[in-house]
């Protein structure tokens, strides 16, 4: 259509002084995880020397590569060269940096690494990253590189051709090419995308309601923030296709309250999308018409559930709903809707600007397309990255990730949330793909893939999953509001040296009569108990039998104790936030009867209190 | 302050153009909370009009979310991060030790009212793991001992001096036991 031709020759010109600078470029990457380690002191810092005259160049805010190990992340690009990226670059690392720019000097001891397939010096590629190797960067490919507060940038680089195809398409053609790319579902559960649009195209019932799921709950997922706060346009193209192909009239993206810095640059780029006749009334002369809007959550796990983020909407609690009726029949208030997570329709803009046929060159045959993850816990690099699906466990979390500190093994790897389970650290050969993980009892999940290493106690997670699932249960079920709270008395019971024999009967009894509640979060709640007895028994039973936390983190059954007397304990003793370290005639010894077991202490005095329990030290 | 005229009154002009079966409620309740600072009561009968359903809907809807504050926030709050990393890195210290420090249990406040600990959730800044955030600010990764030094700096305590250790000064104590 030509109004999206003269979209795009005017972003291009916008576009054009980023894509090849004629003079210096610094990018700094801009998103919640770097604004929190000073990227906003960096960028500011920056523009000061710019402003000050002591560098000549243009400063733009990116959104996040995820390479959250090494932000603030810079990256400076001289006209005709490569850029390079600068790690961990705090804004007291600014002037270092301004100077050797503008001296035209490599700074080779703060580089990170080189944007080219080549060395520049010592610096080595980006590609040669351990993070980077093996990533396929497609619903990444802005993130770092465009300003996503800038339409015009991700018009240039392709944006919105996927909406102005599917708006020269019949709808149906549409929902065709999303089946026949075999895209499921992202959220967790992989229902195929096209299915569900199919379902809602079919209804005839009007107002239609397109929904986001951008309430990303799961403790350890952050890859739909990344996509929201790095190339925001990517979501809200995805959403407004959809609408299309099922022709509907409204949608909204609900993103959770936790999430401040997704909330502003969604919100920024509908705005820029209306004002470019991308949303709207007649978006790009169609004679489509679709509004779109964000629904800030208010914190409640539940609404993460598709049933329940409804319920949200019908400004009452957010309470999953009993199914049938499916939300294509009956819905947001009570009229037909389709629900889909971030990156489902963050993938529909991408198969309907590349084609079906492309987007599922990566993967396997029966898990298509790339997958992102984020990465925490005990590992060395904590960041997102995005792979084909099919990529094996290890490659990601191992070689990637880093692993886990050095000294230390791989205990397990949880993916998928609260509501699923773990993976044995010695089973990370398996490739990310929904079966295998299902196979060993767990679930793949929406992305978050959390490290624990031998230093971490199994009862410890469940005790916390437990308590989450309680707390976020919304009280509808039994089985979910009760049965999550009997099981987590039943494991604190055992971490506090109080567990019998018959626990574990009643555990798996719980873990049970879960299936019996009305929505997942009920039904997923016992999983990681399950996974407990099936890889870690061996810890579990020490724990009740013996009444012993071989990792000595359940605080029930250890306590501190002065193994040797040592000048530092005179520190530990001022520490102390509870006067328990007491000095007596120059010995020290700590009150039982007041420790808190915060640890403080034996961060002072390592050498001179020990963690003790029943069996020494 | 809330009950006041001024405040119902405020409060009517923040909700006046929100209608019901609008998704609309949230985006009501925001505004309150971002006005005042938590949701004040007497906003309750106010919104079940304008929403045109019960006070008992509206606060059952307020008390669901763990983000919608019904009391107003002490003067300093810290929030202690719940999520997964931060727990395998060891923030359950760091609670034991915040709460003994300020002298509240979380999700509760001092009993001067100055200090308040608030439990949030996982917003994904893990390689701060484990971490807590303070007036903006996220603080991470933190030990035991720097929470509990940042507790007292909040309450303005100065560092409890150490005394200089003598030579020997332990040993010998031992040893004329």
């Amino acid at each position: 259509m030509a109004a999206y031709e003269a979209l795009r020759e005017a972003a291009d010109a916008a576009w054009a002084p980023f894509e090849k600078p004629s003079r210096t470029l610094i990018r700094v990457n801009l998103g919640t995880c770097s604004l929190v380690v000073g990227a906003q002191e960096t960028l500011d810092a920056l523009r000061a020397s710019v402003q000050a005259g002591e560098l000549e160049a243009d400063v733009m805010a990116t959104g996040c590569s995820g390479l959250c190990h090494a932000e603030p992340l810079v990256e400076v690009t001289q006209p005709g060269g490569p850029s390079v990226l600068y790690g961990q670059l705090t804004a007291d690392r600014v002037p270092a940096l301004v100077e050797r720019i503008a001296s035209r000097v490599l700074a080779h001891e703060m580089a990170l690494a080189v944007a080219a397939d080549e060395p520049m010096g010592d610096v080595p590629p980006l590609g040669s990253l351990p993070f980077m190797r093996g990533q396929v960067r497609r619903l990444m490919a802005n993130c770092g590189v465009t300003d996503p507060l800038e339409i015009d940038h991700y018009l240039a680089r392709g944006g919105y051709e996927g909406l102005n195809k599917a708006l020269r398409m019949e709808p149906e053609q549409v929902v065709a090419e999303m089946l026949e790319s075999g895209l499921w579902g992202r959220g967790g559960a992989g229902f195929p995308t096209g299915r569900k649009w199919e379902f809602l195209r079919t209804s005839e019932r009007h107002p239609k309601y397109i929904i986001c799921n951008a309430d990303e709950g799961d403790p350890g997922a952050f890859v739909n923030r990344n996509i929201m706060e790095s190339d925001p346009h990517l979501l809200l193209e995805g959403v407004i296709i959809g609408g299309f192909a099922s022709d509907a009239d409204r949608a909204f993206i609900y993103i959770r309250d936790e999430y401040p810095v997704p909330v502003v640059r969604m919100e920024k780029a509908i705005e820029d999308a209306y004002a470019k006749g991308l949303a709207g009334k007649d978006i790009l002369g169609s004679g489509f018409d679709f509004e779109v809007e964000v629904v800030r959550g208010a914190g409640s796990y539940v609404c993460g559930d598709e049933t329940g983020l409804l319920s949200s909407l019908e400004d009452r609690r957010g309470m999953p709903k009993l199914k049938p009726p499916f939300p294509a029949e009956s819905g947001a208030l009570g009229q037909p809707s389709n629900i889909n997570n971030v990156e489902s329709y963050a993938n529909a803009s991408l198969i309907l600007r590349h084609g079906s046929a492309w987007w599922a060159s990566a993967g396997t045959e029966e898990n298509r397309g790339t997958k992102m993850f984020s990465l925490s816990g005990k590992v060395e690099r904590v960041g997102v990255l995005e792979v084909p699906l099919g990529t094996l466990t290890r490659q990601v979390v191992v070689e990637m990730g880093g692993g886990v500190p050095e000294g230390r093994t791989l205990k397990a790897v949880q993916s998928g949330g609260p509501l699923s389970g773990v993976l044995p650290g010695s089973d990370v050969d398996i490739p990310l793909e929904p079966g295998p993980y299902r196979e060993r009892g767990t679930l793949l999940g929406a992305g978050g893939l959390v490290l624990l290493d031998d230093s971490d106690c199994i009862v410890d997670l469940c005790i916390y999953f437990q308590w989450f699932a309680e707390d976020e249960s919304c009280g509808r079920c039994t089985t979910c509001f009760a049965g999550t709270r009997r099981a987590l008395e039943i494991l604190k019971r055992i971490a506090s040296g109080r567990g019998r024999e018959a626990d574990l009967e009643l555990l798996k009894l719980l873990g049970r009569i879960a299936a019996n509640a009305n929505c997942f979060h009920g039904q997923g709640a016992p999983t990681v108990i399950a996974s407990t007895f099936r890889y870690f028994e061996d810890e579990l039973m020490e724990h009740v039998r013996h009444k012993r936390c071989p990792a000595k983190r359940c605080a029930g059954l250890v306590r501190y104790e002065v193994l040797h007397q040592s000048e530092r304990l005179a520190e530990a003793a001022a520490i102390c936030p509870v006067g328990a370290v007491v000095e007596e005639g120059g010995a020290y010894r700590i009150d039982q009867e007041s420790c808190v077991k915060c640890d403080a202490c034996r961060e002072q005095a390592p050498y001179a209190i020990g963690l003790v329990d029943e069996f020494g030290v | 302050m809330a009950g006041s005229a001024e405040v119902l009154a405020r409060v009517s002009e923040l909700i006046g153009d929100l209608k019901p079966d609008d998704v609309a409620l949230l985006k009501g309740l925001h505004r309150l909370q971002h006005e005042f600072g938590y949701i004040p009561k007497d906003a309750i009968p106010l919104l079940a009009a304008q929403f045109n359903t019960t006070p008992a809907i509206i606060f059952g809807t307020i008390d669901f979310y763990s983000e919608l504050r019904q009391k107003p926030p002490a003067e300093n709050v810290v929030s202690w991060c719940s999520g997964p990393a931060c727990l395998l890195k060891g923030s359950g210290g760091i609670r034991r030790a915040l709460e003994a420090t300020l002298g509240c249990a979380m999700g509760e406040a001092s009993a001067d009212g100055k200090y308040e600990l608030q439990l949030v959730q996982c917003d994904g800044t893990c390689q701060l793991a484990p971490l807590i955030r303070s007036e903006g600010r996220y603080i991470g990764p933190l030990s035991s001992s720097e929470a509990i030094k940042f507790a007292r700096r909040l309450k303005g305590e100065t560092e409890v001096p150490v005394p200089p250790a003598e030579e020997g000064d332990a040993a010998a104590a031992e040893a004329s036991e």
